[in-house]
């Protein structure tokens, strides 16, 4: 301050801001203040600590909520199946960690899970290409009919999945000969692609919009720069778009991929529920539910089991997915 | 290697037509310049030539072949764009072999090749930096590099050199034009500077609103300006006008009055016409002699002078009443070049003399030029 003085005359005085912040300190009067009120000035006086409270405790509060359920599920599959009955909230009634092993000797449980896992990445690759190609072209081009036909692809999602149940399945149970070298029976049921099929058709309106809202943000300069140096239209698309996109795509993918492996209705009833006829996880679950005895620690140990797919999926592709849900900006 | 050529190229969309029936033939190895106001097409030409855009209406040959419907991959062009466009997820090795992936050369040659470009704008060592962490002028380098590297049959570059301060902007003026002269390839290029146009073209194409005014070596474009737009585009600072009529014996307008036959210039009294007259072809009546033939002499006020260094320019007023514009080029109002050490203030009462030999005239209902000279 005042050294900064080209004269330097005044070099020595003492710097006056300092002289004023300790008067200040010294005429503020001594106020009796109880433990609360004592807090709540300190608040308001330092806004950014009582903003960083509230972060805190809402951020704990989500999740607790969030986790506990999975805790829960813990403490339950590692209950003995004895103590079923008297199962405590926070703690288990004993410890039996081999209810984990349990899940794959009573049942093949793995191939419950591998039948979902592949049927879900199988739907997942089938929706991100079609989305791809259809978002590319609602996203990018302009054609007359763009809106309509946009109109009637999201349209197909507002009906509940339910109502194609039936004639689906009707249509899964014939026997169509062309199909005989395909799949023994010569029909769908029995087969993944009776799962996949309607499936990837239910869950891909949705990844179309989402990639169609990647794509369209993509400057036309960096297509027209990929086709100039040798792509075609679609060259460019997954060599520069998709790239570009990676945070929509891993967006619309997981999406997709749990929908699917999550999916319980259309899994459930294309298939007669044995694991060697592509059943799904979730029925392996209610598989451990038997005619006398339902045994909880086993379906939630499976339960367990079936989730750790997709959390490894969530968090590989995590930080993809945040960006991708939150902002839809690509710099050019 | 190839020429180019356009055949009434045409291009609409929904309400504006952004070029409109063009008709150009470039030459194999020729350095053509697209000139024009900002929004008058010469982006849009390009993107046509390129055949990122399919043109409303004609056709366009590439070496003698018809490419009209052919894939930008197909016509054996490589382009600059003029936002840049490079790939911001690939480094600037993997953006400027692009192209020679694609097309599957061997990795020595690609290696090789991709060296050589980078040499030339002088990009040696930056090949894994991302477009990210480079700055504009860097980033258009890797664009030009990327366009050289393949050795296409035609250069597209739009504003190629638009971001580079002023003195990389020569060194890659001269870059180019030797590149030009070594691959002795068609170039089309499209700038917003006059300098680069004149020192670097064959010939420049002036295209005003989609239509194209004038195509002509440089020094053509300036001295013989086929119609108003072109002369009052082509230059800087830009030619002076002078609206008036044809009169019995010479031109007349509210404040000067030049003398020619009529007849021998094919205009009739009563004709509207302009006068066209560049700064540098005016000087005071003492300087008359410099003139190769003057007029005979105006009177003028001197109303502000600029003084540039090597010229300065003054603006002046035909009569002390006249209503300056703020740009100075209004009705009654003239900018002339003097030399540096003439002794003139602003204010000061002056007689001026025009060259005859470089007063245009042009017929103001087409604006077409009718002559270059009144000798
Ligand atoms: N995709 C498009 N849709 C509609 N109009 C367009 C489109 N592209 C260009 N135009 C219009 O066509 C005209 C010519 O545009 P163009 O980009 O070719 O101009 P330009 O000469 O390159 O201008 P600049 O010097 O500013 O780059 C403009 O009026 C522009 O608005
Ligand atoms: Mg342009």
């Amino acid at each position: 301050m005042s050294a900064d003085r080209p004269d330097g005359e005044s070099v020595d005085e003492a710097d006056p801001t300092v002289e004023m912040a300790d008067q200040a300190k010294a005429d503020e009067p001594e106020l009796d203040r109880g433990i609360i009120e004592a807090w709540a000035a300190k608040m308001i006086s330092n806004p950014d600590r009582a903003y960083r409270a509230t972060f805190y405790v809402a951020t704990v509060f989500f999740v607790v909520t969030t986790l506990f359920p999975f805790y829960w599920l813990l403490v339950v599959a590692l209950t003995p199946r004895n103590n079923l009955s008297e199962v405590g909230v926070f703690l288990p009634a004993g410890f039996n960690p081999a209810a984990f092993v349990e899940v794959f000797q009573t049942l093949p449980f793995h191939r419950y899970v591998f039948n979902s896992f592949l049927i879900a990445t199988i739907a997942t690759v089938a929706v991100l290409l079609v989305g791809s190609l259809a978002g590319y072209v609602f996203g990018r081009l302009r054609f007359r009919g763009r809106n309509a036909m946009l109109l009637l692809v999201l349209v197909t999602s507002f009906f509940p999945p339910a109502a194609f149940f039936i004639p689906l399945n009707r249509l899964f149970n014939t026997n169509v000969d062309v199909l005989r070298p395909l799949i023994s029976a010569g029909s769908l049921y029995n087969t993944p692609y009776a799962i996949f099929i309607p499936l990837s058709a239910i869950f891909l309106p949705l990844s179309i919009f989402i990639l169609m809202t990647f794509y369209s943000q993509i400057p036309d300069g960096l297509e027209d720069a990929a086709r100039v140096e040798g792509t075609t239209r679609l060259g460019a698309l997954f060599r520069v778009i998709v790239p570009l996109s990676a945070p929509g795509v891993a967006t619309a993918g997981v999406l997709t991929f749990i929908s699917v492996y999550n999916e319980y209705f259309f899994s459930s009833l294309m298939t007669d529920g044995r694991p060697g006829n592509w059943a799904p996880m979730l029925e392996g679950i209610l598989r451990f539910q038997g005619e006398f005895e339902v045994l909880y620690n086993l379906m939630a140990a499976a339960s367990i089991v079936a989730v750790l797919p997709v959390a490894i999926l969530v968090v590989v592709a995590q930080e993809k997915i945040v960006s991708g849900l939150t902002t839809g900006a690509v710099k050019e | 290697m190839a020429s180019v050529t356009l055949e009434g190229i045409t291009k609409r969309y929904e309400d504006v037509t952004a070029v409109d029936d063009m008709n150009l033939e470039i030459n194999d190895g020729e350095f053509v310049t697209f000139v024009g106001p900002s929004g008058c097409g010469k982006s849009t030409t390009m993107e046509t030539i390129a055949g990122l855009t399919l043109p409303t209406e004609g056709t366009i040959e590439i070496g003698g072949r018809d490419v009209t419907n052919l894939p930008p991959k197909d016509r054996g062009i490589s382009m600059v764009f003029q936002n840049i466009a490079l790939f911001p997820h690939m480094d600037v090795y993997d953006n400027i072999s692009f192209g020679l992936r694609l097309r599957k050369y061997d990795q020595e040659e690609v290696d090789r090749r991709v060296e050589e470009a980078a040499d030339i704008v002088q990009l040696e060592g930056m090949m894994d930096r991302m477009p990210s962490e480079m700055s504009g002028g860097q980033r258009q380098r890797v664009a030009i590099a990327r366009a050289i590297v393949r050795n296409p049959d035609a250069f597209l570059m739009d504003e190629p050199l638009a971001n580079l301060d002023a003195e990389l902007r020569v060194h890659m003026r001269t870059q180019l034009q030797r590149l030009h002269r070594e691959l002795d390839t068609t170039i089309i290029y499209v700038t917003h500077d006059q300098a680069q146009a004149m020192t670097m073209s064959d010939r420049i194409a002036v295209i005003n609103s989609g239509v194209l005014q004038q195509v002509a070596p440089p020094l053509e474009c300036y001295n013989e300006p086929a119609n108003l737009f072109v002369a009052g585009f082509i230059g800087s600072p830009a030619m002076n006008f002078i609206e008036g009529a044809v009169v019995d014996g010479g031109f007349e307008s509210q404040y000067t009055q030049i003398d020619f036959d009529p007849e021998t210039h094919g205009v009739s009294p009563g004709q509207d016409i302009t006068v066209g007259i560049r700064p540098e072809d005016v000087f005071l009546e003492e300087d008359a002699r410099k003139a190769a033939s003057p007029t005979k002499a105006f009177d003028a006020v001197v109303d502000v002078i600029e003084p540039m260094g090597k010229e300065v320019n003054a603006y002046l007023l035909f009569d002390r009443d006249v209503e300056a514009s703020a740009e100075g080029r209004g009705e009654g109002q003239l900018l002339i070049n003097l030399a540096p050490d003439t002794e003139i203030a602003e204010g000061d009462d002056i007689r001026i003399v025009m060259d005859r030999e470089n007063v245009h005239l042009f017929d103001r209902a087409s604006g077409d030029a009718i002559t270059h000279s009144l000798e």
